[in-house]
């Protein structure tokens, strides 16, 4: 059975998770810096009343930060009590995915990816990496975050 | 509209509680008409009949019967006006008000017999809405020869109601003053800070409203607040509730018109006949006074999450209002009409935090409710540990919220268990150093200024001893307390068993830390004498919801602070750099030298990396903000105040953000989460660590 994937793009690569743990999606236009948390917090936005921490992806993936822009998005994640936001380059396609269409990911990538790809999709032509969300939120309170 | 389906099932406890009103209220009506009939003021029963009405009003509307509701609301105007008027009521509104009892009363019995209530009649109810006019004009007239100072009242800031309240005070046999007391530190020292200035003060007088101040209107102090009072009490004994000067008193009444005094006392004579009229002020008091009387006793357990429900919904209407609020203004700036919106605006206010000192008491708990499981903690313990111990709890009858209180009872159950555990001796070895053979473990608390509950718990054993954690942790030995506190609350010192005895301590500690200063943005501190015991204090904030808090920019972002925790606001003049003290400056305070931070590089770590920067530290003439930090005053530049406010405080429950330093955050009506932060956590863990070579992610720990 296919299942209703949310598709956003990081530093050109496209990323996606099941968009029954997405809550939605806002654009962003900066958010709350929280002294001395993680460095991959980018901070505080406000979603219907609800204060969230985002986290800023290309921090969490070791990529360069990127320009603003008014495509990036947060995509806005449930994750058991928590909600938690993810900011993306862009987030524009919801998609159905084959599960048949579902790979393991090489073990190269593996490795590279700290665990936040937990495998990889095939989508016609294109290759989509479906991230493990708890992972890549992290758990680490600021004060046992290494990055910090 | 009926009292049937869905609200069938709290029919009969509805019939039982206003059955019980109704005769009350027919006892206060029949003693009301006689009082009319001679000519006198029956504020009692008034203010009876009042309650009863209101009560009937309230449980009516939940079981939504419209027509009961409808009668006891025009009966309840009324009555309202003739209890601010001192109990009197025009002769000709006494059979009106019996008639609507009476219909009260009938449509009560239909709902009893399973029928619906019918209609309110018509004609009734408009009777009843017309007494309020009437009960106005036949009322003494309020003679405006005692005018209200104005600019001493602040009376722009005071709502319609507060005013008359203390317009009420000056026409009446009590005088209304506004008292102005000025905190300091060694006020504060001497325990006498805005919140016990409330509370004595309370004593002697009924305060209508507390005004901080700060800048022009606090007269040279930098904070200060105006309490503005109906009293009987003499200027001396006020003063003296605030710890004399620079306290001052002076009359609300206008200077002009005092010397036309007789009028007042002549209409105060006539209405305190019978019975001494109480000031206005104390109806909504006396109506939250005893609700368990009025209830029958009765309790309501109610889940926790609808509590939080309803604060949700009053935080965004709180929101709401500030955002009306600035539009008003903006509307006032524009040059429109806004007046009565401004008085709306003023009594919506008034509203909300009526609202929210409702919703909030009911999340306050008892602190010896809390508690009451520690006894039976220490039961379980003299069984395991063989030791013989007594506990003694002090903790008086403040209350705190639930969310506090679930979050600091595992941390007192550390602090309870390490006590016997590891700190108590046995009993022969007590003997053998001359102590008694019994433990002592003593809990006390009281709340405290600021909204804070002081905690301690104090133990008779054997110290901490700060040779063998310094060696379990690894470390040099620590030279002051704080520092073996700090070592004590080490992550890691938990798991080593061994080392965990012979120091006695150490067992959780970091837990114990976590919750008090992490999660409730509290404050820990030890005392320890080697073979005499220790004390562990505790100060967490009794709710986590609403704050008043200064609005403050500093490097480009606005941030709050709680009103509570500032002692005192300054302007930076000159600051002196000491040497070799890396981006901290003194500035001169009444006397004593004060450090000076800069918050722009505590917030922004590049800042703080970058030494060109640093070396800049405070710029001049900025203001900062003196807030204690474990014990000691330390001042935190600022860039710019931007005024004071209440809000609401979300706090930040995500472990990514959950850190020491940020109490929550809240909505200032800009659409982005705005920091709360807490100086004085914020300023010790970042500034604690000074000196020592950075661990990554270490200055925030």
């Amino acid at each position: 059975m296919s299942v209703l994937h949310v598709l956003f793009k990081v530093d050109g690569t496209e990323y996606a998770m099941p968009a029954a743990d997405v809550v939605q999606m806002e654009s962003f236009t900066g958010a709350t810096p929280v002294p001395g948390a993680p460095a991959h917090v980018a901070g505080l936005v406000q979603v219907r009343g609800r204060v969230v921490p985002v986290v800023d992806a290309r921090a969490r993936f070791g990529l360069p930060a990127g320009t603003p822009s008014l495509d990036w998005r947060v995509v806005v994640g449930q994750l058991g009590e928590r909600t938690v936001g993810l900011l993306v380059d862009s987030a524009r396609e919801v998609l159905k995915l084959d599960p048949r269409t579902i790979q393991p990911p090489p073990p190269m990538v593996v490795e590279g990816a700290k665990g936040f790809v937990k495998a990889v999709a095939q989508v016609g032509p294109r290759l989509v990496m479906l991230i493990d969300f708890p992972r890549v939120v992290g758990e680490e309170a600021a004060d046992v975050d290494g990055q910090g | 509209m009926t009292a049937s389906g869905e609200f069938a099932e709290f029919l009969p406890a509805y019939l039982a509680e206003v059955d019980e009103l109704l005769a009350s209220a027919q006892k206060d009506l029949l003693a009301v008409e006689e009082a009319v009939r001679r000519g006198a003021a029956q504020p009692r029963a008034v203010r009876e009949l009042f309650r009863a009405v209101h009560t009937l009003k309230g449980l009516s509307a939940m079981v939504d019967v419209e027509p009961i509701v409808a009668l006891a609301h025009w009966m309840e105007a009324s009555l309202r006006l003739a209890d601010q008027a001192g109990g009197r009521l025009p002769e000709a509104s006494v059979e009106p008000l019996v008639e609507g009892l009476r219909a009260i009363e009938q449509r009560v019995r239909q709902l009893g017999a399973g029928k619906p209530a019918s209609p309110a009649p018509v004609g009734l109810l408009e009777r009843l809405e017309a007494l309020g006019p009437q009960v106005l004009e036949s009322a003494p007239r309020r003679t405006r020869a005692v005018a209200l100072d104005v600019e001493a009242a602040f009376a722009s800031r005071l709502t319609p109601s507060e005013r008359e309240q203390l317009e009420g005070g000056l026409s009446g046999d009590q005088r209304a003053v506004r008292l102005d007391f000025v905190p300091s530190a060694e006020r504060a020292a001497k325990g006498l800070t805005i919140n016990t200035v409330r509370e004595r003060v309370a004593k002697l007088s009924d305060i209508v409203k507390v005004l901080p101040l700060s800048g022009a209107a606090a007269a040279g102090a930098s904070l200060a607040f105006a309490l503005l009072l109906v009293t009987r009490a003499e200027d001396a004994a006020l003063l003296e509730a605030v710890g004399g000067p620079p306290a001052t008193v002076r009359s609300l009444a206008a200077a002009a018109l005092e010397e036309a005094e007789p009028v007042a006392s002549v209409a105060a004579l006539a209405s305190g006949g019978v019975d001494t009229p109480a000031p206005p002020l104390a109806l909504d008091d006396a109506l939250n006074d005893e609700p368990e009387a009025r209830r029958g006793g009765g309790l309501l357990r109610v889940e926790v999450s609808r509590l939080d429900e309803a604060m949700e919904w009053l935080a965004a209407l709180v929101v709401n209002r500030s955002r009306l609020t600035r539009a008003v203004a903006a509307l006032t700036q524009a040059g429109a009409p806004t007046r009565e919106l401004v008085a709306i605006l003023q009594e919506n206010g008034r509203q909300l935090r009526d609202l929210r000192s409702a919703i909030l008491r009911l999340r306050m708990v008892r602190v010896g409710d809390v508690l009451e499981r520690l006894p039976l903690l220490v039961r379980g313990l003299r069984r395991t540990t063989g030791k013989a111990v007594r506990l003694e709890l002090d903790v008086g009858d403040a209350e705190l919220d639930k969310a506090v209180a679930d979050r600091l009872l595992p941390a007192l159950v550390h602090l309870v268990r390490n006590a016997v555990d590891h700190a108590l001796e046995l009993p022969e070895e007590r003997q053998a150093l001359g102590k008694p053979p019994e433990g002592l473990v003593r809990l006390t608390s009281h709340a405290r200024a600021g909204g804070q509950l002081e905690i301690t718990l104090r133990d008779d054993g054997r110290g901490v001893d700060a040779k063998a954690v310094a060696k379990a942790a690894n470390a040099p030995v620590p030279e002051s307390v704080d520092a073996l506190l700090d070592l004590l609350c080490r992550p890691g010192l938990s798991t080593r068993q061994e080392a965990t005895r012979t120091s006695g301590r150490g067992m959780g500690m970091d837990i114990v830390r976590r919750i008090v200063v992490e999660q409730l943005g509290g404050e820990l501190r030890m005392e320890t004498r080697k073979g005499a015991g220790t004390t562990f204090s505790l100060r967490v904030p009794l709710t986590v919801t609403l704050l008043d808090a200064i609005v403050f920019e500093c490097a480009g972002l606005k941030y709050a602070v709680a009103v509570g925790t500032v002692e005192e606001l300054i302007d930076v003049g000159s600051v002196v750099r000491p040497a070799g003290v890396d981006g901290v400056g003194l500035v001169e305070r009444r006397g004593a030298a004060v450090p000076l931070v800069s918050l722009a590089r505590l917030l922004d770590p590049a800042a703080r990396r970058a030494p060109s920067e640093a070396d800049a530290g405070p710029t001049r003439e900025c203001k900062a903000l003196i807030v204690r930090q474990r014990g000691e005053p330390v001042a935190f530049a600022v860039d710019r105040l931007l005024g004071q406010q209440e809000i609401v405080l979300r706090p930040l429950e995500d472990p990514l953000v959950r850190v020491p330093g940020v109490a929550g955050a809240t909505d200032l009506g800009d659409g982005r989460p705005t920091l709360v932060l807490d100086l004085g956590a914020l300023g010790a863990a970042h500034l604690g660590r000074r000196g020592r070579k950075p661990r990554a992610g270490e200055w925030v720990s």
